[in-house]
């Protein structure tokens, strides 16, 4: 990373950060309004606008925030850089992919598909 | 291998634990625990979305002890990782980086995440038992 790479992933860390707040203790208030539900009253919930543009809105930033940490991670323990540039990549195919099939479920569920 | 040019992390096997190296870890490691709980969480989405069969396989899932321990352990880190986040934002808006205070506001944040843990886990149970 560069100065400037490195300054932007902080910065990206951080924002992320201060929006998960809010978005995680959502989540866990309506999870806990949820206990129990079926895939109907699921779909009910998630049907509401509201709840599905949260829904979304957490499952992005919060891939989002997870790529940055877990490269945090890979790059203080992995020391060779062929490995390391793998996992890096593995990281991100990995969160995108995540995060991609988080939203289109959401998508669905919103939409009632 | 060419020695790194930049600082190493600290060696944990020859650390000496102390409260802040603990909680600094504890971070990285609730925080890669809550990166195994969002997979869970999309398996328990899609299946919301898109299969009665995987829906029920994830309900079933967290009904088992072996899924209470997991959302046990999801819920403290969250709290955990929530609260110590909100520690390390004000430590890079420069409030608290002095040693009394981290220790301080170290513990507060052990003591409100196992609290909170308690709490929401324990209400969780009573109302899943009692619907
Ligand atoms: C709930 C609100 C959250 C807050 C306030 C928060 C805050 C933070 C902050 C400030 C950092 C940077 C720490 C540093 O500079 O060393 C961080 C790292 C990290 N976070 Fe979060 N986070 C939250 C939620 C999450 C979630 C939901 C996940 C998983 C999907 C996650 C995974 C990680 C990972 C893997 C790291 C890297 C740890 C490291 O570098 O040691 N966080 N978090």
């Amino acid at each position: 990373m560069n100065g400037a790479t490195a300054i932007r992933h902080w910065r990206a860390q951080r924002v992320s950060a201060v929006a998960l707040i809010l978005l995680a203790l959502w989540l866990v208030e309506s999870l806990l309004a949820h206990l129990g539900a079926d895939r109907a009253q699921i779909q009910t919930w998630l049907g509401q606008p509201v709840p599905a543009a949260l829904a979304a809105a957490l499952v992005a930033v919060a891939f989002f925030h997870l790529a940055l940490g877990v490269r945090v991670v890979l790059e203080d323990y992995v020391h060779t850089p062929a490995r390391l540039a793998a996992a890096l990549a593995a990281n991100r195919v990995a969160c995108w992919a995540l995060a991609l099939i988080a939203l289109a479920a959401v998508a669905t569920l919103a939409f009632g598909l | 291998m060419t020695p790194a040019e930049r600082p190493l992390s600290p060696h944990l096997q020859i650390y000496k634990p102390q409260l802040t190296s603990v909680l600094s870890i504890a971070h990285r490691g609730t925080g890669l625990a809550l990166g195994v709980g969002a997979i869970f969480f999309v398996w328990w989405l899609s299946g919301a979305a898109w299969s009665d069969a995987c829906f029920r396989a994830a309900q079933a899932f967290w009904g088992s002890w072996l899924g209470k321990l997991f959302l046990l352990g999801w819920t403290f880190s969250l709290f955990y990782h929530l609260l110590n986040g909100v520690r390390h934002l004000l430590w890079d808006i420069g409030f608290g980086f002095d040693l009394p205070t981290t220790y301080r506001t170290g513990w507060t944040v052990v003591a409100v995440s196992v609290l909170l843990t308690l709490f929401a886990f324990g209400g969780g149970l009573y109302a899943w038992g009692s619907p």
